[in-house]
């Protein structure tokens, strides 16, 4: 009996010419996304990739010179795109992509593509993920909302069940009907999507297969919430009118009023310091130190190696005494950077959170949460690179001072080294983080996704049995 | 009948409407939410502004103090910061903080001020690459969803509002055999529709514009009547356009849930679909070259420079002979020398920025061209103008700071070339930014055009409407 029902409501959908445009619609949409997402992330990371290049080159031929004069000089890195970008692009477009790591400072990242932008273009980016979220959704809406109500307002509800089939029987076939039309439609853009990832350079990600899979699924998960919805409101609701109105306000809450709202509401709960503010604090505490962090006394730094070496004047050093002292900077400032950069971040993640838990409103934050995760453009991931690279300065910056004391005596101010001591610097190799510290991070969201999934299936199966055959 | 009849019942099924009450309240609620979080942000901005303000005072009266005592027989701070050297007086330390003041109608729209820079520290070195600050310190994730502020309900929850009241306003009473009743009264189907339309659009604008008012009240914005004016008048053609389309699919003589099918779709591909497409092909037609060039260039520019430094100062000198009295072009001191190698990287980045701005032109006004599309972008655009939150205040800021930057460095580098030292008297000629803010006339000539092409939208659905509505019968 199931597959009759499988079967009619499935060439139902594909003859409904409704059906048809809208279907046509998104999924040109979606297929268009793809690609241009797919040739942007190329572009992007073929130059990013280029300039990184570059950078290494710069650093490696920047000729004689003292070692601090080099770190100084520094290296830019260049964030680069993850495989899985082309389906989300998520924060990339408001995160820096550039940071330049020289001595004495931690840099922001500059160069958010979004600056370069105008206003219009913020209020809609046609990328896979927001087609996914928002359109696909919509289309189940318009597939389902008559599914029991339109068959009641006809009378055909009541000839159905006089024929014998059970609710749950009737439900069931009417969730696999839609799903097959909406398959006609996923599945070409998700084998599309995995073709790209095959074809393309997949950039510095693990395993973007599983990443991709995991995505999939997390997506199939809320069209699957979305489904059930649909079917419990057209088993509840009075008339498919009652329905559509309903479900249209469900879409809206979650796709456009709930993200906002939530934006707001962390706001609010977890403040951020204006960038006067941070960059002022910064100042002060590099200047006079905070809390149990001093910043270094150079006497005392000196008088304590002339203790170490057992020697009266600082020219019988056998190390240079700058050397150390500028070291010791770095570790004073870096403390000052961590203290500061870390309560920014941590706000950040608390704000994420927030909404995060606030998707029990609006099942679309714990898809997007995931979606950009699993692509790689979250915020989380932004840290990661960011740390990535300042630890790379940090490194850097000890390499470059440590040549200094330990190969050139205090006061010795034409030291100098050459290509040699440039390229014994490692380059920046930078692993994303594998499929695991992602899942981690967003087991909220994970668990938030699951519950929509758990209530939505089990009122669709409740208010079918309690709906009312006529 | 009269129109007095119309409204007087239209009231009373308002009234006796409780779903459609709670729809109202809510959305009023919304909308007092919306302007709550403008008016944070409103004054978290003026926060900022009046600290940068102040810290103009603050590093203007120390350096005074330093520059006096060191008059008096003191010594500098610290031999490397000697603000007598013109390089440290109009260098970072020295340097002036040029602030645009919050749009006068923020709290109405937080546009693009979250996300573009509005001060910028003037100094000597000021140069292209310095454009590239990012603004605001804000998390990335915020800035991708973007703020639920008056303009966001306004472009994308009053259409659905709109919609939701009007999309059976004559298939209800046909469905329900009214319509015939109605009509056989000495009245036409035009005016029935239009008047009850009216009283729906009197109730939605005179909530979004009261609580639009409300918001300008309580920020000052009422310094700026013709932005208000602007606002008022944008927000009332965008429900018009909405109402006039409702209007039309009505006429067209269709079922309730037919005209709501349609309707949405029509918001859904106006609002959502066509903004979105319009900027992926402006990506792909005009894609822009990326900042990460310009990191590349500056790069190479300053290595070149720095190798060649004498030689660019003779170039130099050679530009700008009303910058070289009193140099020596034979034996350039330090300053000079580094001086010649700054402007040298300064060019290349001004190279480079005008080949990008130029694609970025093209790509803008390919999005500008197509906006037409949707009313949704056009309102978009004359509402963030209104407030002062729009692009085109961001890059006049821009635009004067790179001016002001130029008196900066006039006023500077003549000394830097002669190697001369300053004293605390010139701090008084010491160049101040003060911001020509645009003019209200300006705001209105800008925004003329897409409330131009918004009108004739909506005066091009009201024609539709109003011949469907002409051919409209009570009974079929």
């Amino acid at each position: 009996m199931i597959h009759h029902i499988v079967r009619k409501e499935f060439t139902d959908m594909i003859r409904d010419g409704r059906f048809r445009w809208s279907a046509i619609l998104v999924g040109s949409l979606l297929l268009v996304s793809l690609a241009h997402g797919w040739v942007q992330a190329r572009k992007a990371s073929q130059e990013l990739t280029a300039a990184q290049a570059t950078a290494r080159e710069h650093w490696e031929t920047q000729g004689e010179k003292n070692p601090h004069s080099a770190a100084h000089y520094g290296v830019y890195a260049f964030k680069p795109r993850l495989a899985l970008s082309f389906v989300d692009e998520g924060v990339d477009p408001f995160t820096g992509t550039s940071v330049w790591l020289e001595a004495h400072r931690q840099n922001d990242f500059l160069l958010r593509p979004a600056q370069d932008a105008t206003a219009a273009q913020r209020i809609g980016a046609l990328t896979a993920a927001q087609v996914l979220q928002h359109l696909v959704p919509l289309l189940i809406i318009l597939l389902t909302f008559g599914a029991f109500a339109g068959e009641r307002e006809r009378g055909t509800l009541r000839q159905l069940l006089a024929t014998g089939v059970g609710w749950r029987e009737l439900a069931l076939g009417k969730a696999l009907g839609a799903s097959g039309a909406l398959a006609l439609l996923l599945v070409p853009a998700a084998v599309t999507g995995a073709a790209a990832l095959v074809v393309a350079n997949p950039g510095p990600t693990a395993s973007p297969l599983a990443r991709g899979a995991v995505l999939a699924g997390a997506y199939l998960a809320y069209f699957v919430v979305f489904l059930a919805l649909s079917l419990a409101v057209s088993a509840r609701a009075r008339s498919s009118r009652t329905a559509l109105v309903f479900l249209l306000a469900v879409w809206v809450v979650n796709g456009l009023v709930a993200p906002r709202v939530a934006v707001d509401l962390s706001k609010r709960v977890y403040a951020t310091p204006s960038a006067f503010e941070f960059a002022r604090t910064v100042e002060r505490e590099m200047a006079d130190g905070v809390e149990d962090i001093a910043p270094p006394d150079r006497d005392e730094s000196t008088e304590r190696l002339l203790a170490e070496y057992g020697v009266e004047r600082v020219e019988d050093l056998p190390i240079n005494a700058v050397g150390v002292y500028l070291q010791e900077s770095e570790e004073f400032s870096n403390r000052i950077f961590d203290r500061n950069y870390g309560a920014l971040w941590d706000a950040f993640r608390r704000q994420g959170i927030l909404q995060e838990a606030l998707a029990a409103a609006a099942p679309s934050i714990a898809v997007r949460t995931l979606s950009m995760g699993l692509a790689g453009t979250d915020v989380e991931q932004h840290r990661h690179f960011a740390e990535t690279a300042e630890t790379y300065r940090r490194d850097l910056m000890r390499q470059m001072n440590g040549d200094m004391t330990e190969n050139s005596l205090t006061g010795d101010f034409t030291y100098a080294v050459g290509a040699e001591l440039w390229e014994s610097v490692p380059p920046l190799e930078y692993e994303a983080p594998p499929l695991g510290w992602v899942l981690g991070n967003r087991i909220l969201s994970l668990a938030v996704l699951g519950a929509w999934l758990a209530g939505a299936v089990l009122l669709a199966s409740a208010q079918v049995r309690r709906a009312e055959v006529a | 009948m009269t129109a007095r009849t119309v409204l007087k019942n239209e009231w009373r099924l308002l009234m006796a409407d409780r779903p459609l009450k709670i729809a109202l309240g809510l959305f009023v609620v919304l909308l007092g939410y919306a302007l709550t979080n403008g008016v944070v942000w409103l004054r978290f901005q003026e926060h900022t502004v009046e600290a940068t303000t102040n810290g103009n005072v603050e590093r203007a009266s120390a350096l005074q103090q330093e520059l006096e005592a060191i008059e008096a027989g003191g010594q500098p701070s610290s031999p490397f910061a000697d603000p007598r050297s013109p390089r440290v007086l109009g260098g970072p330390s020295g340097s002036h903080t040029a602030v645009l003041a919050p749009g006068p109608l923020t709290a109405l729209a937080i546009g693009q001020s979250d996300l573009l820079p509005y001060y910028y520290d003037v100094n000597i070195y000021t140069n292209e690459s310095s454009f590239h600050q990012n603004g605001e310190v804000e998390n990335p994730l915020n800035l991708m969803v973007g703020r639920f502020d008056l303009a966001f309900a306004v472009v994308y929850l009053l259409p659905l509002l709109i919609l939701a009241l009007s999309f059976n306003v004559l298939s209800e009473e046909r469905e329900q055999g009214t319509l015939a009743l109605t009509l056989s009264q000495p009245v036409a189907a035009r005016s029935v529709a239009t008047l009850k339309l009216a009283f729906r659009a009197l109730v939605v604008a005179g909530i979004v514009l009261g609580v639009s008012l409300l918001g300008a009240l309580a920020t000052g914005g009422f310094g700026s009547p013709g932005r208000i004016l602007l606002w008022s008048v944008t927000v009332v053609a965008y429900s018009l356009f909405w109402f006039a389309l409702a209007a039309w699919v009505n006429a067209l003589g269709r079922s309730s849930a037919w005209n709501a099918t349609v309707l949405v779709g029509a918001w859904l591909v106006l609002v959502v679909v066509l903004p979105a497409a319009i900027n992926a092909a402006a990506g792909l037609l005009h894609p822009l070259p990326s900042r990460v060039e310009m990191v590349t260039a500056q790069r190479e520019a300053s290595n070149d420079a720095v190798n060649r430094r004498s030689e660019l100062l003779a170039r130099y000198l050679e530009d700008h002979p009303e910058m070289a009295e009193g140099v020596v072009a034979d034996e350039p001191g330090l300053g000079a020398l580094s001086w010649a190698a700054t402007d040298a990287v300064n060019g290349r980045l001004e190279e480079v920025a005008a080949e990008h701005d130029a694609r970025r032109a093209e790509q803008t006004a390919l999005v500008r061209r197509y906006r037409v599309l949707s009313p949704a972008l056009l309102a978009q655009e004359a509402l963030l103008d209104a407030a002062g939150t729009g692009d085109a205040r961001f890059a006049d800021f821009q635009s004067q700071v790179r001016a002001f930057a130029e008196r900066w460095r006039e006023f500077f580098v003549p000394a830097i070339l002669a190697d001369e030292q300053m004293n605390a008297s010139v701090l008084p000629n010491v160049p101040r930014f003060g911001l020509a803010d645009e003019e209200s006339s300006d705001v209105v000539r800008r925004a003329a055009v897409p409330l131009a092409v918004l009108g004739g939208l909506v005066l091009l659905v009201s024609a539709g409407a109003g011949v469907g509505l002409g051919r409209v019968r009570g009974a079929d």
